[in-house]
């Protein structure tokens, strides 16, 4: 069970080109698959089309077939509740019905009818996950942009969703924020939910995610394992970014031409110590 | 009031409109304004009376300017003014439905609490996107009240002068409408987008958070209401 692209292509209404172009990949539960390509490469339409929100709320013209988990997240009721979606934007997605963060939390469960007790326990579960317990009581408009990021995540985990879909999910989140985030996204892949993350943060990254996919114009290009990806010279032909060392490195071979700093570039400090020691 | 259950001040208010129109004026009107006033201080909503004055304040002098002062017939005198008997009757019974109505909504307001209503929906088995709706429009005013707020704020640091004679002040009011008016679309859509990622569409009942009560006094607070309406509606026709 996955979430699957078939031959999807889509463009929003008046674009002259389209966001996504015939992108054929399967998302495989039990693993961390991140998104990664410059502005404007398709990542957020990716997640979109994958949640079942694009076309219904952007409007556009979708060709192509997505599966999720068996059926199209487009028109099945079956899946409310299956999918997490968090976007970049935490005020964004808050229900505006709730005066207290338990209640922001409780929002969901309670329109999927669980009951009350339910509902409590895993409210109060989700926000000692998230590191929010102790602004259970605040009213939501209250917090800072990181701590209503935190507050979202936790809603989603409330959900105890099979598919979690992220869009630049650190982007408020201080570093311990960001730590939790990475430790949410491990243990849901553990427990053998979907988890697909567009991120520009391939620092971060890097070491979460089992699986990179590259977008460059709405089409994928790359499709590997984050270190074979990162390590390499390709990526820097479709994106302007990869991690902070393989830049150091790529910018170093620029200036002194040498063995050491050519590809497979580090990824990480120790590699990049072990390469560099001399 | 913010004891009472969720559908009395919106239901007391709706019924408090009607018998603003009802009653015959100025008698009515007056009478009406004179309870609302009274409630709001009984039931703890002190600040609505005042504030209600305040917003109202400028249209009762229009309404005395207009029908008082250049009324037709002026038949008494205030001070050194002339006053249309009939125009200044006009005006205190407009003056009167205006501040009842403002009263009971600003009371309403107060005590109005968005979670407790939608729970209190959900108990009645209201699909919640209805409830949502009338909760977005019941909210719609300290909404945009709010965003009046954010978006002036925001203005007058790039330069906005909301100061002066009414030229500038015109100016002024169009930079705050446009990014008003873009940003209340902008804001539908967002909204619609994170409820929907909400499982807003889950094809079951909602569950109530919290059990609102339903008290013997709310009930008879809502029939009294509802009652007057309809007596009124049937006196009027009947006279």
């Amino acid at each position: 069970m996955s979430v699957v692209f078939e031959g999807v292509s889509f463009r929003y209404p008046e674009a002259r080109v389209p966001a996504l172009r015939d992108v054929s990949v399967s998302i495989r539960p039990g693993e961390v698959t991140w998104v990664f390509g410059d502005l404007g490469a398709g990542a957020t339409t990716l997640l979109l089309v994958a949640s079942g929100l694009a076309p219904r709320h952007t409007s556009g013209v979708l060709s192509g077939r997505v599966t999720v988990l068996g059926v199209d997240p487009a028109t099945d009721p079956a899946l409310q509740g299956d999918i997490a979606y968090v976007t970049a934007s935490p005020e964004a997605q808050l229900s505006h019905v709730a005066e207290t963060v338990s209640q922001e939390v409780a929002f969901a469960p309670a329109n999927l009818g669980w009951p009350r007790e339910r509902i409590w326990n895993a409210v109060g579960q989700a926000l000692e996950r998230a590191g929010v317990a102790q602004l259970a009581d605040r009213h939501p408009a209250e917090l800072s942009g990181g701590q209503l990021q935190r507050v979202v995540l936790a809603a989603m985990m409330a959900l105890e969703p099979r598919i979690w879909i992220l869009d630049e999910p650190a982007s408020a989140l201080d570093v311990s924020g960001k730590a939790m985030l990475h430790v949410l996204l491990r243990e849901a892949a553990s427990s053998g939910a979907v988890v697909l993350v567009a991120s520009e943060d391939a620092d971060a990254m890097a070491g979460v995610a089992d699986r990179m996919i590259v977008l460059s114009e709405g089409s994928t290009i790359l499709d590997d394992a984050p270190s074979t990806i990162l390590s390499g010279d390709a990526v820097w032909q479709v994106c302007r970014g990869s991690t902070t060392l393989a830049d150091l490195a790529r910018r170093a071979g620029a200036i002194r031409p040498a063995s050491e700093f050519c590809a497979p570039y580090p990824i990480t400090v120790p590699e990049a110590v072990a390469r560099w020691r001399r | 009031m913010a004891r009472a259950h969720p559908f009395t001040g919106p239901s007391l208010t709706i019924a408090i409109t009607l018998l603003a129109f009802l009653l015959p004026a100025p008698a009515g009107p007056l009478w009406l304004y004179g309870g609302v006033v009274l409630a709001a201080l009984i039931t703890g909503a002190l600040s609505a009376p005042w504030h209600g004055a305040l917003i109202c304040l400028p249209l009762w002098f229009f309404l005395f300017l207009l029908h008082g002062v250049l009324g037709a017939d002026p038949s008494w005198s205030l001070g050194s003014l002339s006053l249309s008997r009939e125009g200044t009757a006009m005006a205190l019974g407009q003056a009167a439905r205006l501040g009842a109505i403002v009263t009971a909504t600003l009371a309403m307001y107060r005590g109005f609490s968005v979670p407790r209503f939608v729970d209190a929906a959900s108990e009645r088995g209201w699909p919640f996107q209805y409830s949502y709706l009338l909760v977005a429009t019941i909210m719609a005013v300290p909404r945009f009240v709010s965003q009046v707020h954010h978006i002036r704020e925001a203005q007058r640091t790039r330069g906005l002068r909301l100061t002066g004679n009414w030229l500038t002040k015109g100016r002024g009011l169009k930079a705050l409408a446009l990014p008003l008016a873009f940003g209340a679309l902008a804001e539908a859509e967002e909204r619609a987008l994170a409820l929907e990622t909400r499982s807003i569409r889950a094809p079951v009942r909602r569950t109530p958070l919290h059990v609102v009560q339903d008290r013997f006094a709310d009930r008879l607070a809502r029939w009294l209401g509802w009652s007057s309406v309809v007596a009124a509606v049937v006196w009027r026709l009947a006279s």
